[in-house]
């Protein structure tokens, strides 16, 4: 059984039809072809599919499409605007924070998240905020590295 | 490898990843994100049982679902036996030939059965559920105790005590050197079972055309090895299978080194359908996949008081699951690499077995049997070094292989070796001096520092006769004065790409940014073998640094033409070539290149003339090339651990890890290596562990929320890298290789840490806080 929803992502709206159990990741990647975000597990293991919605960081694939109906879903083609990049890309470009990058978009928006919650983090805070998300090629040095360098270039500017 | 002296612009420069700007905006290039119109969705059914003969099987309840277009049961494939590992020509003498695609015998939970492809994946799954398949149950064995026991039942034909693969190997006089020993120390030392945890499933989507010619699309670490595969396995000629090359994959780590049953049944229901096919495995399917195989280790030195080792022998028990895969190999590398001569010694005994049993296959995951060796040898150095009252670090120094000294048994020589500078400045980073004696610590939670070696080689072309080893590229100007590289040497997420760049930037006198990776399939590049051994900067660098200066060479002999100078007067300096000590008569790398696509009749104000076709021809150098050469390297890590005494907790505080691997030619993806097989090796030594029920062979922990491999909490704050850059005249630019290296001493010098802290000496893997509490008398 199908239903029509409309989602609002990246400050887009769609109509989209999806099955009541359909997750969110599913309908990112399949039906409006955002395919930055990843499946990675497909059971909140991983943070590869880490989106916002209304403002917070979601494991994408625990996320019932049909829940977010009427909340603002941020994905990382959303990240940025039009060719300018988020701080946070610009800095894991810099830092070297991206390997084989697959986890790069998921760990982007945990990252966002943690930025605008918390503009100054320690780099304690910075560990616990992007501790839902897994990387298996970089130690998270160089990415621990980039958030603190995004944070401290938007503290710069302002 | 020749190299011409002049000063390096490019290579050793610290550069952003080519890929990186892509990666953070959505990384399309993922073969995850594959797909074509008209695709169908392939799931699998995999069987439950761990030792079992399938009785019956029955799919046409499965063929009458609507929306199902393809049913494969062990009737309806090709029945070859096959080995499924890349890196081995199917037939070659040293791989074991033990697999059927489908097969009736299952040897392992989760051994694939059958096959569906339908028209959605919600479809496909239900189809599985209503194939009746009829099992007969046959006695498991989990242990390799319980394989080579007498009454042990047979998983194989002709395979007698269940014994994949024996190797012995010797040199000198083991007796004697026993015996010209003052002292001896044995130990039997265990590891577990881990997956390498690549972010990016395993995925592929084939496509056959009318005629039945396949395209191949697929998350994998050898688009050679899988054409291969494919052709021999489903029984057509290679030219009727192109694999494309994905412009990057989420990780491989050796954990996408073989064809598993996904791709030649993708490829059996596309031919059936038309249509293509795309296969996806769960994570858990990923998780019983492949794994780091488990040891058993027997170890034992005879050493005199001085610190000479005289003697040293093992035995090795590999428990390679239901099928041999790398089981063979693994073993082989392990036992010649890991163990043998990783130190100087003259008489050595090593016997390794590969056993069968009903877990899960294991597999080769980045190191390959070494870092199970070094947990046993690193761990038994420390042993005899505090017996013997000498420094942990000048018994490794006493007895290693010196620079220059032939290697005793492969053409891999230690050309260059400067594990000994490794160690001191590992040593002075991590302040070895102020370490104290073991368990010396009070107090609830104490600190301990420990340290371990790896030795090891670079590629694996040397005393390997059956591993593929060519590499080759096409490096082609374009008329703006930039470069593209094609190849099949393809970026598990080591950074390939970049540093390919940077390698022809380099050798063409290009900007980094002029130099780009582009397309590449088995249909138009060169043979290539797969990305493992760390082969990616050394052997492919090689080969595309080749194709480079060949292309090098046709630029030049154009531009000593438009400058009507000798060749050998040429100097190519920021995309300008000079006639020699002037600087005036140049002519712009992007004006030869252009002249070179221009047409060979000139307008002129009289009309066109002839130009003649002298300049004239794309600037394109190839090459398919391998080295004859597997060149050493040497790492010395040492790190600092905090244990608490009341929960047995270990944390990881401080690592310094020193490398020597040649020429660095990109030090931000260097310091990521070590970073990450950092990380790797923390996991490996203290939390994971893929663990089985040992009552019916089921594994209890399939995703990320059972298996635990280390956050960015568990990491410690201070990783540094420290690089011993010896010129390897055998490599591109001086350079040698990493990756592996990087994960063969963590779990041991971690073990050791764990040892100097607490005075509790763990020798199975992982190092978990129940063994630390026992082995400390507090459980």
């Amino acid at each position: 059984m199908k239903r029509i929803a409309t989602l609002n992502v990246n400050g887009e709206s769609h109509e989209v039809a999806v099955e009541l159990q359909e997750s969110l990741l599913n309908t990112l990647r399949n039906q409006l072809g955002l395919i930055g975000t990843k499946r990675g597990c497909d059971s909140g293991g991983c943070g590869c599919c880490t989106v916002m919605v209304d403002g917070k960081a979601r494991y994408s694939c625990m996320t019932y499409t049909l829940a977010v109906e009427g909340q603002p879903v941020r994905t990382v083609e959303g990240l940025g605007s039009g060719n300018r990049l988020d701080a946070l890309q610009s800095a894991f470009i810099e830092a070297g924070a991206v390997q084989c990058g697959y986890c790069t978009c998921g760990i982007l928006m945990a990252a966002r998240d943690l930025l605008d919650h918390n503009p100054d983090p320690t780099e304690d805070d910075i560990r616990k905020g992007i501790s839902g998300n897994l990387c298996r090629c970089t130690g998270y040095v160089k990415i621990v590295e980039a958030i603190g360098m995004a944070a401290k270039a938007v503290h710069g500017e302002a | 490898m020749e190299t011409r002296s002049m000063e390096l612009e490019v290579v050793g420069m610290r550069v952003a990843n080519v890929d990186a700007l892509d990666k953070v905006t959505g990384g399309r290039g993922f073969p995850m994100n594959v797909t074509m119109p008209g695709m169908l969705h392939g799931r699998m059914l995999r069987s439950p049982y761990p030792h079992a003969q399938i009785v019956r099987i029955d799919a046409s309840a499965a063929r009458a679902l609507p929306g199902v277009h393809a049913v494969l049961t062990p009737a309806d494939v090709p029945q070859k036996v096959y080995s499924p590992v890349y890196f081995v020509p199917t037939l070659a003498v040293g791989s074991v030939q033990d697999m059927l695609l489908l097969d009736t015998r299952i040897r392992s939970v989760g051994q694939v059965v059958a096959a569906v492809a339908a028209t959605t994946p919600e479809i496909a799954e239900a189809a599985l559920d209503l194939i009746e398949v009829e099992y007969e149950e046959l006695p498991a064995v989990f242990t390799i105790d319980e394989a080579i026991a007498d009454a042990a039942p047979q998983l194989h034909e002709g395979k007698p005590g269940n014994i994949a693969k024996h190797v012995v190997h010797q040199t000198g006089d083991i007796d004697a050197g026993f015996a010209d020993a003052d002292t001896i120390f044995e130990g039997v030392y265990e590891t577990q079972r881990v997956h390498t945890c690549y972010m990016e499933g395993r995925v592929c989507v084939v496509s056959a055309d009318r005629e039945g010619n396949l395209t191949v699309h697929a998350s994998m670490q050898h688009l050679f090895g899988l054409r291969e595969k494919l052709a021999f396995i489903l029984d057509i000629p290679e030219s009727k299978i192109r694999v494309v090359k994905p412009p990057y994959i989420g990780g491989g780590f050796g954990g996408k080194l073989e064809v598993t049953p996904m791709e030649p049944l993708a490829a059996l229901m596309s031919m059936q359908t038309g249509r293509p096919v795309r296969i996806e495995h769960s994570r858990r399917e990923d998780f019983i996949t492949t794994c780091r195989s488990p040891f058993r280790l027997h170890l034992k030195t005879g050493i005199k008081k001085d610190g000479t080792i005289t003697a040293r022998s093992c035995r090795s028990y590999l428990d390679c699951g239901g099928n041999a895969t790398h089981g063979a190999k693994v073993l082989e590398v392990h036992g010649l690499f890991g163990f043998m001569y990783t130190y100087n010694c003259p008489n050595r005994y090593w016997e390794g077995t590969t056993i069968y049993t009903n877990n899960m296959i294991s597999g080769g995951y980045r190191g390959y049997g070494a870092p199970q060796a070094a947990f046993a040898v690193e761990q038994q150095m420390d042993e005899m070094a505090e017996a013997l009252g000498i420094d942990p670090i000048e018994l490794r120094l006493r007895n290693l292989h010196q620079e220059g000294e032939k290697h005793p048994l492969f053409p891999s020589d230690f050309t260059t070796y400067r594990l000994d500078e490794c160690l001191r400045r590992g040593a002075e980073a991590i302040g070895w001096g102020s370490r104290s004696g073991p368990g010396a610590g009070k107090g609830r939670k104490v600190r301990g520092i420990g340290l371990a070696t790896t030795t090891t080689w670079t590629s694996c072309c040397a005393g390997q006769p059956d591993l593929y080893e060519h590499s080759g590229a096409i490096v082609k100007l374009n008329p703006d004065g930039s470069a593209d590289i094609a190849t099949a040497a393809i970026d598990l997420g080591c950074g390939q790409n970049t540093t390919y760049c940077q390698i022809v930037a380099e050798e063409l006198g290009l900007p980094f940014d002029k130099v780009r990776m582009t397309y590449a399939d088995t249909s138009t590049v060169p043979f290539d073998a797969p990305m493992h051994a760390s082969r990616g900067t050394y052997a492919a660098g090689g080969a595309i640094k080749l194709a480079a200066s060949n292309a090098r060479t046709m630029l030049l002999r154009y531009a000593a033409g438009m400058l009507s100078a000798d060749v050998e007067d040429l100097d190519i300096r920021d995309g300008r070539i000079f006639v020699r000590n002037t600087s005036d008569r140049f002519v712009t790398i992007q004006d030869v290149a252009t002249l070179a696509d221009s047409p060979i009749v000139k307008m002129t104000q009289q009309g066109p003339v002839p130009d003649g076709p002298q300049f004239r021809g794309t600037i394109i150098g190839t090459s398919s090339f391998a080295p004859e050469f597997s060149p050493i390297v040497g790492g010395a890590m040492f790190v600092e651990v905090e244990v608490d005494t009341d929960t047995g907790e270990v944390s990881v505080e401080h690592v310094v890890y020193a490398h020597d691997i040649g020429k660095v030619i990109n030090p931000m993806g260097a310091e990521g290596q070590v970073e990450g097989g950092v990380q790797q090796g923390i996991g490996y030594a203290l939390m994971e562990n893929l663990v089985f029920d040992q009552s019916n062979g089921v594994c209890l922990a399939g995703d990320f929320l059972d298996y635990k491999m280390p956050t960015a909490v568990e990491m410690p704050k201070r990783i540094e890298s420290i690089f011993v850059e010896s010129i390897e005249d055998s490599g591109p630019f001086g350079a040698k290789s990493l990756s592996e290296c990087a994960l063969i001493a963590p779990a041991a010098a971690i073990a050791n840490a764990v040892y100097n802290a607490t005075g509790a000496r763990i020798k199975s893997l992982p190092i978990t806080p129940e063994k630390v509490l026992e082995a400390m008398g507090r459980l």
